[in-house]
């Protein structure tokens, strides 16, 4: 799809930008009349609609300050074609997909267990794979503290405990933009996360089998230690590797780095007094 | 007050004046009907309006600042698995559909209607078998891919800055995808089903203060039986599915709007 291309404005004395939503004086569209622009609307409004135009106002002209600011706006092309670049793409992967469901449906089909009975409990009990994990967390009771306090009583629950394992791990999940912030995205970037990450991995692993631990030919304490000690073992190893690269990668981090900001002029340090 | 009709423009002296293939015909015909009645053009032209004057694209592009797209396609795979995801539970909602034409959420007799009706559909349906099986390995495949599409979010920190908010609802919806596939696992009431469903309501029951609403108002009691069945088959066939399809219309427009975080 070819649209006309934005030239950089050198200085925007000439063609001011507007704050109404319809950008720079020669954009491809011209704004329609009819259309009342943010500032009108904020000029006619009052109180919190009031506000609102005004801050509508400002964050288009953020945008089209860095609009006109970037030069990497400047192309004849805005996007691939929809025909027949993605829609071409699009039905391949999409067959593809459907292909690989239907070959799994036909190579192992389910099966179903007997009837429904309550009084015969079967020796294995088992959720879905995807939910071992949850099932797994349900299986910590060693963890939970048995306090002097109360008397050497545990402090809650051993299956309250699991439940709420659960919930502190989704709830982890959830916070996680808030407790790591930040621009870097690359796991060589921030090793410790990456490595966080992987642990995470192998404990959803470890702990899905210790909730199968009834069906695992291991000790059943040595297991539970296992369970735990694996995935810091991971993370460690992980977290060491991606130190190792990142030196490896320093050369290029540096000149991306420089590249957008360039070195200050080097002056040598004052004496100290 | 009747509009004198007159004044307005004579659409079909204009239509035979033109000269028209049958094919343009029919369809100007009908627009003009439907324009008359609906004004369609107000809505085209405001369609237009949104296409032009919403750029529904964050100012900044990462694969333009870096010039990353010959470095894209490797990714491609990774990045698909949201659309995966999406596909899974398509299949998963028509295959579901020709299922429920069929089973009947109902645990009287021994064994089950429940049961039976799962029998008869693997055993005796035509092509049943298949169905279920797709039904289940799409669910599967589709619980695969979120987990999947979940590491690679955090692997490529893809949660971060803009996209805190898309995040948790991605949480949102994984947690909502297990329920439907737990309340699916219940269904056919055979033992792996009851013994889950048995594990269930001891979870819920062991929630501090909540546990017995909880597990009254998920499971219709503290002991398995036809209230359980009844609810699992609600939640999975009318209550996850608005709710899902909803989560992932606000997932994937967020997405819309914000843009792919692009790897670098």
């Amino acid at each position: 799809m070819k649209r006309k291309t934005y030239k950089k404005q050198k200085d925007n004395v000439e063609f001011p930008i507007l704050t109404d939503g319809s950008g720079l004086m020669q954009n491809p569209v011209p704004p329609d009349d009819q259309t009342p622009s943010w500032s009108e609307r904020k000029s006619r409004s009052t109180g919190l609609a009031q506000l609102t135009y005004e801050y509508f106002e400002r964050a288009r002209l953020e945008d089209q300050d860095i609009r006109s600011r970037a030069d990497y706006l400047e192309r004849e092309v805005l996007g691939f074609p929809m025909w027949p670049h993605e829609v071409v793409r699009g039905f391949a992967i999409t067959s593809f997909f459907i292909g690989i469901i239907l070959l799994l449906s036909a190579v192992a089909p389910p099966h179903i267990a007997a009837p429904a009975n309550p009084s015969q409990t079967p020796a294995v009990i088992l959720p879905d794979w995807y939910l071992y994990w949850s099932f797994g967390l349900l299986k910590l009771e060693p963890l939970n503290p048995a306090l002097s306090i109360l008397g050497g009583d545990k402090i809650m629950l051993d299956r309250t405990f699991g439940v709420l394992a659960n919930l502190v791990v989704v709830g982890f999940l959830a916070a996680l933009p808030f407790v790591n912030k930040g621009k870097a995205r690359r796991p060589v970037e921030e090793p410790f996360w990456a490595a966080f990450g992987v642990a995470g991995v192998v404990f959803a692993f470890t702990v899905s089998v210790l909730s199968v631990k009834n069906l695992v030919p291991l000790n059943s304490h040595l297991l539970f230690d296992l369970t735990f000690i694996l995935p810091v073992l991971f993370g460690i190893v992980f977290y060491s590797l991606l130190k190792t690269m990142r030196e490896g990668y320093m050369y290029e981090l540096n000149r991306r780095y420089y590249r957008l900001r360039p070195p200050k002029p080097y002056r040598p340090p004052k004496p100290p007094k | 007050m009747t509009p004198d009709l007159k004044e307005h423009y004579d659409y079909s002296k204009w239509l035979s004046e033109k000269e028209l293939t049958p094919l343009e015909k029919t369809y100007l015909t009908i627009l003009i009907w439907a324009d008359q009645r609906l004004r369609i053009v107000d809505y085209l032209e405001s369609m237009e309006n949104l296409y032009y004057k919403i750029n529904m694209q964050m100012p900044r592009s990462h694969t333009e600042q870096y010039n990353l797209d010959n470095k894209f396609w490797y990714w491609y795979p990774l990045f698909a698995l949201g659309t995966f995801s999406v596909i899974a539970y398509i299949v998963a909602a028509i295959s579901g559909a020709l299922l429920g034409f069929y089973y009947s959420p109902a645990t009287a007799g021994d064994p089950s209607v429940a049961y039976n009706q799962i029998t008869y559909i693997m055993t005796d349906l035509n092509f049943g078998f298949m169905l279920r099986s797709i039904h289940r390995w799409s669910a599967q495949v589709m619980v695969a891919a979120v987990f999947l599409h979940m590491l690679r979010v955090y692997f490529v920190g893809a949660y971060k800055e803009p996209r805190e908010l898309n995040w948790i609802i991605g949480i949102i919806l994984i947690s909502l995808t297990l329920m439907f596939g737990y309340t699916g696992y219940l269904l056919p009431w055979d033992q792996l089903s009851f013994w889950a469903g048995q594990i269930g309501v001891e979870m819920a029951l062991s929630i501090p203060i909540l546990g017995e609403w909880v597990a009254q108002l998920m499971f219709g009691g503290f002991s398995l039986g036809q209230a359980t069945l009844q609810r699992m088959y609600i939640l999975h066939v009318f209550v996850l599915p608005f709710a899902v399809t909803t989560v992932i219309a606000i997932h994937i427009g967020i997405v819309w709007m914000q843009g792919i975080a692009e790897p670098h």
